[in-house]
């Protein structure tokens, strides 16, 4: 249809009611030493020896930045392996046999409130550096790297906004942790200098809001707004939500911090509570198995290490069919298929979606132009995928294809089931030649 | 168990091109139904007759189109393997094409004419240039143009005497200054509502509308090329009839309700395959649609001036498209120059009809 498309069904409503299973019985959990960020990487411990929750094991290393990598459970080191990372990638894994004891390591106290009114700028990067704290909602980047920003920061705003459709991570956690999430708000306020943080929501979760602001009448030192933004997608996506949140445009290709603003997932928000009042690294995650490939949709809660084929077993396994199954890691307008189901639960993996494979025909283009419309970047997919067919460099950049965020709104508006994103992928690889 | 390859987004929109062929059929329905009843058997069989020839020709193009494997030899094999290629678009998109071809002839056009305008319709213009979704002139235009300019005296109207007229436009064409007149013979209700001479579709306003209405509703087509078109329209007519001081409003509704105008606007400029894909873009197209039939209308030899300004518009559409201007944003820029174009174009019309002296 000629129009924009703002609203995809988010299916989340079932996922929603659905209990949170914890799960802590894997015999062994799995950490990667490389990922798509890093390429390098090494670990600090030898086999057989004993590691605790939260004990060091190894450091990830990339191009200008390094992260840690901790145990989530106690139990002993019994080699690597090969997996299958979250991106699809097979990196290498440090394999810790878990005793199921889930002994908590020496160095992870609390702080007392005298001791964290005392840190310094410095000293919160240091700690977030040494708790290996990423971007969680999905992006992986380093947040100590955020922190280190040069120009003056007056908002952190906080994303709960979770747009994709069937995720259920951010919100179970918003849910449980409000009060954690404002905290960390509070911390990750303290350590850029913002004087304003602002958590911001989809409107069409009331809940959310009241267990927010509830939490938020225990800071009353610091200026904190419950924002309530649109149910629109991509709503959850950077740009969009600081402009639904402050106001403020921040323009393509500019960094937020350049506009005094931080954002910062929910779930990193949580890390940070974490990692200052307890010195403690993120050791969970909210991990949701759906779709029609498997017999029953759960959500749980485990160990980031877990692997996937654990909870795929008690979920009751996949469903007989000779169609091919759709692994998607993510959600399903963004996340990544998957190849092998030989996966593990990383830091910024949310959900596993598994899909009977539906071959979707193709007609031709009709030039309706609701991609066009629809695109929350203002790109012409059509344009783009003819100048790709012409394999017109001048034309791709003209038209900026660099500037999609692959947020899949052109394929799946197409009434003609073209797939543009994919062409958006191809003429972005294309124009890099 | 295999894993299948695929990349996001793994989920599709309930929307499909058939739903929108089907839109728009169903809102030509209402057109079709009032022009049999109109013009009885007439109508019926040239509607048929044309929607025959558009649908075959589709079948039949797309079937020799379909690639077969070398390897298979069996003829029957070959022709079941391009069978299949066939979707239901392949009837659904020409019948679209066929109807609003059938609504702008005559019911007392002679079939071997309508033969010929169908075959040009979907063969030249939509089978030669690759079928649906690559054809850069509206089919329907191509074949009521190539019959109008071919055969100018096989076109007679019941109940007009003039010849080589196409509604009761043609019959008073000679100035704006007739138009209270005019109004005598054919008053705008009858206008509006379709109680006049002329094409079997292009007589009712008012089922032009509601078929319009309901297409914009179910976003099956494009409101801002039909309005952009008549807004330009009505302000070029309106400048004209100030020059000549005659009724102004009267002269605007007037032309806006006689002809093929709200016909051509409403469904033969929405045609999503010959529009640009930008929003300013249609905008913009249907700006120079709107001034060719004004200039046609004032100044033009042709009574009827709304196909050839689509098709003349058609050619437009690349160049609005260009990749180095097109935006899907409005900008001040384009603000300014669609008010400009029309102001100058108002301008050129004032002068014409000599509205200075």
């Amino acid at each position: 249809m000629i129009e924009k498309t703002r609203y995809i069904p988010d299916g989340k409503k079932e996922r929603k009611n659905q209990p949170v299973i914890h799960y802590l019985e894997a015999e062994y959990l799995y950490f990667p030493t490389t990922d798509l960020r890093c390429p390098a990487g090494e670990s600090c411990v030898v086999d057989g020896q004993y590691v605790k929750v939260g004990e060091l094991i190894g450091t990830r290393q990339g191009g200008f930045f390094e992260q840690p990598i901790h145990s989530t459970v106690s139990g002993y080191i019994v080699g690597s392996e090969k997996k299958v990372h979250a991106s699809g990638q097979t990196v290498d894994c440090l394999i810790v046999q878990n005793d199921k004891k889930y002994v908590l390591h020496e160095d992870c106290v609390s702080r007392t409130e005298e001791e964290i009114d005392a840190l310094t700028k410095e000293d919160y990067i240091k700690i977030i550096k040494d708790s290996g704290l990423s971007g969680l909602g999905g992006s992986g980047f380093p947040t100590y790297i955020k922190l280190e920003t040069k120009h003056p920061i007056h908002t952190i705003v906080g994303n709960g906004v979770e747009c994709e459709p069937h995720l259920i991570s951010d919100y179970k956690l918003i849910l449980e942790r409000a009060n954690r999430i404002i905290e960390g708000l509070t911390y990750a306020m303290r350590a850029t200098g913002a004087k304003k943080g602002i958590i911001a929501v989809k409107k069409k979760y009331p809940e959310l809001y009241e267990v927010l602001e509830n939490a938020r009448h225990s800071f009353t030192n610091f200026d904190i707004e419950i924002k309530r933004v649109g149910n629109h997608y991509p709503a959850g996506w950077e740009l969009d939500t600081i402009k639904s949140a402050t106001g403020i445009k921040v323009p393509l290709g500019k960094l937020p911090a350049e506009y005094g603003v931080t954002v910062f997932n929910v779930a990193t928000l949580y890390g940070f509570y974490r990692a200052v009042k307890r010195s403690m690294p993120i050791t969970e995650r909210f991990f949701s198995i759906s779709g029609d490939g498997v017999k029953s949709s759960k959500n749980f809660q485990v160990r980031i290490g877990t692997p996937v084929r654990d909870l795929i077993e008690q979920t009751g396994g996949y469903t007989e069919s000779d169609k091919n199954k759709v692994l998607i890691c993510g959600g399903p307008m963004m996340g990544n298929a998957l190849q092998s189901d030989d996966i593990i639960v990383t830091k910024t993996a949310t959900s596993l979606i598994v899909l009977e494979e539906e071959v979707i025909p193709t007609e031709p283009c009709i030039h309706c132009a609701s991609c066009v419309y629809s695109c929350p970047v203002d790109l012409q997919p059509v344009q783009i995928m003819n100048a790709y067919k012409d394999r017109d460099k001048d034309a791709l950049n003209i038209l900026g294809v660099n500037k999609c965020i692959e947020c899949g709104l052109c394929s799946f508006t197409c009434p003609s089931k073209i797939h543009l994103t994919e062409t958006m992928r191809q003429a972005k690889r294309f124009i890099k030649k | 168990m295999n894993y299948a390859k695929q990349t996001s987004p793994y989920i599709r929109k309930e929307t499909s091109v058939k739903r929108m062929m089907f839109d728009v059929l169903i809102a030509l329905l209402p057109l079709v139904i009032f022009a049999i009843y109109r013009f009885g058997m007439d109508a019926l069989v040239r509607i048929l007759l044309s929607a025959f020839i558009f649908v075959g020709v589709e079948v039949v193009s797309s079937l020799m189109k379909a690639k077969v494997h070398p390897s298979l030899k069996d003829k029957k094999e070959r022709f079941m393997v391009r069978w299949k290629t066939l979707t239901i678009n392949h009837v659904s998109a020409p019948l679209v094409s066929a109807v609003i071809f059938a609504m702008i002839i005559p019911s007392s056009l002679s079939l071997y004419v309508v033969s010929v305008g169908a075959l040009a319709g979907s063969l030249i213009a939509k089978a030669f240039f690759g079928g649906l979704g690559s054809n850069i002139f509206n089919p329907a235009g191509v074949g009521r143009v190539v019959i109008g300019l071919s055969f100018t005296s096989a076109f007679s109207y019941p109940g007009i005497d003039v010849t080589t007229t196409a509604t009761p436009l043609g019959a008073v064409k000679d100035s704006l200054l007739n138009i209270p007149e005019m109004l005598n013979t054919y008053s705008l209700q009858d206008l509006f509502l379709g109680n006049i001479p002329g094409s079997m579709g292009e007589i009712s306003a008012i089922l032009i509308i509601l078929g319009g209405l309901y297409m914009f509703i179910r976003k099956a087509a494009d409101f801002r090329v039909t309005l952009s078109m008549i807004l330009s329209f009505s302000v070029m007519i309106a400048v004209a009839a100030l020059a000549v001081k005659g009724e102004m409003v009267e002269s605007v509704l007037y032309h806006v309700l006689s002809g093929g105008l709200l016909f051509g606007a409403v469904f033969m400029m929405t045609d999503p395959v010959t529009s640009p894909v930008t929003k300013p873009g249609r905008w913009i197209y249907g700006l120079v649609v709107g001034a060719i039939v004004a200039f046609i209308r004032l100044f033009g030899a042709f009574p009827e001036g709304v196909v050839f300004a689509i098709l003349l518009g058609n050619i437009f559409v690349p160049l609005i498209d260009y990749y180095k201007w097109s935006k899907n944003k409005y900008s001040v820029k384009f603000i300014i120059g669609y008010v400009v174009a029309l102001a100058l174009l108002s301008v050129i019309v004032l002068l014409g009809i000599g509205g200075i002296n």
